[in-house]
């Protein structure tokens, strides 16, 4: 029953080859689907392309099917995942910081790095401002500790807060996924007069 | 229909129709998910190997360096009769609740969970392994047999050996005569007055503690 042992099933070396392995897979995708291209990335945010929203929202669709599909015919214990725990207003807080600067940067810390992979100036540039910002995180964090851990609600998850079964929020997921695929679609035709 | 469109809505009715089969499916029960677990931890239960003397549990609750937690999953009524000092009263049900507070556990801690005998808080033991898995043991015999070996014959109808011959039912067996919880002498007896009790050592930490000693 997954979760495994890696290390205990394949050793230490072992271990870091199957991390090696997946993250050239994540790696590959993401440059594949064009997210090393900074414009493809900001062109989300003007809807112009559809990018990052149809191979994220997908891969979270794919993700929770896979994960409650495997804990539903006991192939996964779901309580041996590390699930973060949410904390309220600095999560809110980082997502805006993230998010304007995905937009000003046109890249997320994930994107940099295959950006930088692949040798883009902008990519390593962005990367070494994400190292600086990181380095100054940790040296001031401690001067923002309260806010830094308020608003915790431990592992708080969409069927807790809907209050209804997990796999009505994966189907409920999935639906908001494919309408706002064709939503987005839509609007791009429309505002744009882009066809394909 | 280009060959692109219809691959993307294949995809699309592919992922709709897995995700309406598993709201309808639904998620496993704490029951089954013990069924799906019990190949790795149902030994663990029938070698008896979770299962601690009131001895070494005694030691336990002396031992400053292990963060012991005691949950009793008795009913209140059981409860108020008599409960061990520094034990918390839970109900199956609410275990889950305790996730948060499991996981965040330290390698020192020690989870044990007693009940009148051992049905009980073996079902709370397995409901614990499905939600955090923590380092959790089930006291042997439970608080009936705990109360066999560091009962108090003047806390009890005529005294407290009555109980020792009457077969496990899941009910408190010694008939107090008051209700002090864990006012009684036995919820927390002194184990340098009591007589040596052999035991088997059961209870393994996760990581040795480094026990300083002197004026520490």
């Amino acid at each position: 029953m997954a979760p495994f042992d890696i290390a205990g099933l394949f050793g230490e070396t072992g271990a870091y080859l199957v991390y090696l392995a997946i993250g050239f897979c994540f790696g590959f995708i993401l440059e594949s689907s064009g997210f090393g291209d900074s414009r493809i990335l900001a062109a989300q945010f003007y809807f112009r392309r559809l990018n990052v929203l149809k191979v994220m929202f997908t891969a979270i669709v794919v993700a929770m099917l896979l994960i409650f599909w495997s804990t539903a015919l006991g192939l996964l214990d779901y309580n041996g995942i590390w699930v973060k725990p949410t904390y309220l207003w600095p999560g809110i807080a980082g997502g805006i910081i993230m998010g304007v600067g995905f937009i000003l940067g046109g890249y997320c810390p994930g994107t940099s790095l295959v950006s930088a992979a692949t040798l883009k100036i902008d990519g390593m540039f962005f990367l070494l401002g994400f190292f600086i910002g990181a380095i100054f995180f940790g040296e001031t964090v401690e001067y923002i500790q309260r806010f830094w851990h308020s608003g915790y609600l431990g592992e708080f998850t969409l069927p807790e807060l809907l209050g209804v079964e997990t796999g009505v929020v994966v189907f409920l997921v999935a639906c908001l996924a494919l309408g706002m695929f064709l939503f987005f679609e839509w609007l791009r035709r429309v505002v744009y007069g882009v066809r394909k | 229909m280009n060959r692109v469109a219809r691959l993307q809505l294949a995809g699309a009715a592919v992922l709709l129709l897995a995700s309406a089969a598993l709201a309808l499916h639904g998620q496993p029960t704490p029951e089954q998910k013990w069924n799906y677990m019990a190949p790795k931890y149902q030994h663990l239960l029938t070698d008896r190997k979770v299962y601690i003397d009131p001895a070494e549990l005694l030691s336990l609750m002396n031992d400053d360096y292990i963060q012991l937690v005691i949950y009793d999953v008795r009913n209140e009524s059981d409860w108020n009769l008599f409960h061990l000092v520094d034990s918390e009263l839970v109900s199956l049900d609410s275990l889950e609740a305790r996730r948060d507070r499991l996981l965040a556990m330290p390698e020192s801690a020690v989870v044990v969970v007693v009940s009148n005998d051992e049905m009980l808080a073996t079902e709370a033991w397995k409901r614990l392994m499905v939600i955090a898995k923590p380092n959790a043991y089930i006291l042997e015999g439970g608080l009936n047999h705990w109360l066999d070996i560091y009962g108090v014959p003047g806390d009890e109808h005529d005294g407290h050996g009555r109980a020792a011959g009457l077969a496990p039912d899941g009910t408190m067996r010694h008939p107090f005569t008051q209700a002090l919880g864990d006012r009684h002498a036995a919820a927390q007896p002194d184990e340098h007055h009591l007589p040596v009790r052999e035991y088997e050592r059961r209870v393994r930490l996760l990581k040795k503690i480094a026990r300083a000693g002197g004026c520490d």
